[in-house]
């Protein structure tokens, strides 16, 4: 038991699930998570947390590799060295299809808007998709 | 006498069919193991849900939200009825459908009520009563993707609200295991309790090291009361998600079973056929041969 937490001690594990799938599972030495209003670093020995995500890049950083996923809002719990990450969608930065992100956001971007409520909808969407960009974009270097 | 070339003939068919149900049993369950495997994996998310939840609660927050509280009076009503889109599947629908009948007869007490229906065996079952469903779905019953549902719940979300719904109920056939399944109107909207999930509440629990039951103080960004706010709808997404999901499952299990029964029944009418086959097959040759010797004996007699 103690050499197991010794062993725990030293490395996070990081684990991302969305309602359809657990896209992620592997052990980190460092994981940046976006919250709502920022970027978040979690190191292991973090003290517990329970916090809401925002769109953006999630990066987890294991064996001097750095895994790059665009990260659709959710929820994340930090406790006992395990990150757990609950999000509608989890995408891989090299997957993200720039193109069409780039037509969306175009599109989104054209859209009429009347009140507050259509005007606060449009602003989320465009938030979305612009953070898909900057995640696609900067997975392309 | 029965024609043995008819028996013949009979048995060839039965045999085509055994073919049939047995390749359609195989393929049930492939889908079936397919629609399981998705099942754990919402269930996977549901528990870290509900674990978030019992975080909260364990810090004081005290749980309410606006879709958690029943409506003083309910005018407007929906009924979500989820059947399947194709057919040799046993009761399946047939259960569905015999508790959704009543239960919308109910509604329809109410000022406001819309049906909405998912597969096709739901709404042809519906419009054959003269009742045309309100919403029909056509895209959902065979596997359901989060995106779709998502979109649902969404809409359902924004007219509950906006106060143009008090009520949402689901009547799908729950999952309880592989042996088991039953027949259930559960009502989504407003939320009952959050931690509900009968499964999902005792295992997290049982599975926690010491360290991780509150004894270390949780951090909240922003706050518990906002990370509440945000939790709640997204844990009735899921939910609705799950039923569909559910659905799914249950409905390849019943065709399993309606088709192994189905191969079953082929193998023993094949046996009894092939029996009345042999017989009518030896009593023929038996009665030729008598004609034979009877001719021979007569030929002996004469001679």
């Amino acid at each position: 038991m103690a050499e197991a937490l010794g062993a725990a001690k030293e490395q996070l594990r990081c684990v991302v699930v969305t309602p359809e799938d657990t896209v992620v599972d592997q052990p980190a030495r460092f994981v940046a998570l976006p919250l709502y209003d920022g970027e978040l670093g979690v190191a292991p020995l973090r003290q517990p947390l329970v916090g809401r995500l925002g769109y953006g890049q999630l990066r987890i950083r294991h064996d001097g590799q750095t895994d790059s996923y665009y990260v659709d809002g959710g929820f994340v719990e930090v406790a006992d060295n395990v990150v757990s990450i609950l999000t509608s969608r989890a995408v891989p930065a090299e997957q993200i299809d720039i193109e069409e992100v780039r037509e969306q956001l175009q599109a989104v971007s054209q859209r009429k808007t009347t009140d507050a409520d259509s005007t606060e909808q449009k602003h989320q969407a465009m938030r979305r998709l612009q953070a898909q960009l900057r995640v696609a974009e900067k997975a392309r270097g | 006498m029965v024609n043995p070339r008819r028996l013949q003939r009979r048995r060839r068919s039965i045999a085509n069919i055994r073919k049939i149900t047995r390749t359609m049993e195989l393929i049930a369950t492939a889908r079936f193991k397919r629609a399981l495997e998705r099942v754990h994996a919402a269930s996977a998310y549901t528990q870290r849900i509900t674990r978030i939840v019992q975080r909260l609660a364990t810090a004081g927050l005290e749980v309410s939200h606006p879709l958690l509280e029943p409506r003083e009076e309910v005018r407007s009503a929906r009924v979500l009825v989820l059947t399947s889109n194709r057919g040799l599947c046993g009761g399946y629908n047939a259960n569905v459908l015999r508790a959704a009948l009543p239960h919308w007869e109910e509604c329809q007490k109410l000022p406001q009520a819309a049906l909405e229906v998912s597969g096709k065996r739901g709404i042809s079952f519906f419009r054959f009563r003269q009742i045309v469903p309100d919403q029909e779905y056509l895209h959902l019953a065979e596997k359901p993707t989060f995106d779709e549902v998502e979109r649902l719940a969404e809409g359902y979300l924004e007219q509950f609200t906006a106060g143009e719904l008090d009520r949402l109920d689901v009547v799908y056939t729950r999952f309880l295991s592989t042996a088991q399944q039953q027949v259930v109107v559960e009502t989504l909207l407003p939320m009952s309790q959050l931690e509900e999930e009968p499964a999902a509440k005792k295992k997290p629990q049982e599975e926690e090291t010491p360290a991780a039951r509150g004894v270390v103080p949780y951090e909240f960004l922003p706050s518990a009361a906002s990370i509440l706010e945000q939790i709640v709808p997204v844990s009735f997404k899921t939910r609705l998600f799950k039923c569909f999901l559910d659905a799914v499952v249950s409905e390849q299990i019943a065709r399993m079973v309606a088709m192994k029964a189905a191969t079953e029944n082929a193998e023993e009418l094949l046996k009894n056929i092939t029996r009345q086959y042999n017989r009518a097959r030896q009593s023929r040759i038996t009665s030729e041969l008598l004609d034979v010797m009877g001719g021979v004996e007569a030929l002996r007699g004469s001679s």
